[in-house]
């Protein structure tokens, strides 16, 4: 199948694999997968949490090339983005700027739930250290 | 059910399937379209529509898999299109491991030879539990037992593929 230019780029030089260590409370963590293809992928944002501005965000993806091209452009828009910004972006906009073909749809709404999941993660973690400061108090 | 209906089936979850495999012989064999070449033309076109819905009949139902995936449709569930998430951690585990293998790095080989095992052995698990949830369901059937049968399908779906995929590298590279 023909991908486009932006896919191809993004395919041949991802932006932004990698990955944070899981376990600190300002890095938010989304896994995520698809079975018709076994896909999965791994995408983490790293918030400030005096602003809520994701400062740095990294991904790795094991699947088809729209895949990786959809989770490493996630990234370069996830940077600078508050917690709530992120969480507006759709996968008609990755669709969109890669011009996906529909048959590979699926993908990016694989890279939009990875997002999704990785804010809930975060604040999750949130939530928890402030109510876990809550009872100490 | 259509492609029950087209065996002489109950809808049943638990099917033998040298009944299913005679079925689907006789019937083949009394809808045959050598057998109606000097028949009226609709009686030629209902021969081949008959055989044509034999065969999927039989492709469907034959396998426990593939059967449960007909029966869940026709019950009018979706198949849900959301990976394990319990497995997720290990899926991308094992794909690391992968990548490490095929970069060359043989240290990897015995982490997926295990991770091979033991999926192998959450199929062998996922069949068993089908069966078993098969025939709880033609005894009672129940919309949660329908919603279990989905999951584990889901998951096998999935595991399936990790093995496929595991076994096809872990055979490549010792072939050279
Ligand atoms: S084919 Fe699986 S995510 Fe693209």
């Amino acid at each position: 199948m023909a991908y486009s230019d932006k896919v191809l780029d993004h395919y041949n030089n991802p932006r932004n694999v990698g990955s944070f260590d899981k376990s600190d409370p300002n890095v938010g963590t989304g896994m995520v997968g698809a079975p018709e293809c076994g896909d999965v992928m791994k995408l983490q944002v790293k918030v400030n949490p005096a602003t809520g501005v994701i400062e740095d965000a990294k991904f790795k993806t094991f699947g088809c090339g729209s895949a990786i091209a959809s989770s490493s452009l996630a990234t370069e828009w996830l940077r600078g983005k508050t917690v709530d910004e992120a969480l507006a972006i759709k996968n008609t906009d990755i669709v969109n700027e890669l011009s996906l073909p529909p048959v590979k749809i699926h993908c990016s709404v694989l890279a939009e739930d990875a997002i999704k999941a990785a804010i809930d993660d975060y604040k999750k973690k949130t939530e928890k250290v402030e109510t876990s400061v809550q009872a100490q108090a | 059910m259509k492609f029950y209906d087209a065996l002489g089936l109950e809808p049943k979850l638990a099917l033998d399937s040298d009944d299913v495999k005679k079925r689907f012989y006789d019937r083949s064999r009394q809808w045959h379209p050598d057998r109606f070449s000097r028949a009226s033309s609709e009686e030629k076109q209902r021969s081949e529509e008959m055989t044509a819905v034999l065969n999927d009949a039989f492709r469907a139902l034959r396998d426990p898999v593939t059967r449960a995936e007909y029966f869940l449709r026709e019950s009018g569930l979706e198949l849900s299109k959301d990976a394990p998430p319990e497995l997720l951690e290990e899926v991308f585990d094992l794909n690391m491991a992968l990548e490490e293998l095929r970069g060359g790095d043989e240290s990897a080989r015995p982490q997926l030879a295990a991770a091979q095992e033991r999926f192998t052995g959450m199929l062998g698990d996922a069949d068993a539990s089908l069966a078993e949830y098969f025939t709880n369901y033609d005894e009672k059937p129940d919309r949660a037992v329908l919603d279990e049968i989905h999951a584990t399908l889901n998951r096998r779906r999935y595991v399936s593929n990790l093995v496929r995929e595991v076994e096809k590298e872990l055979n490549v590279h010792s072939a050279n």
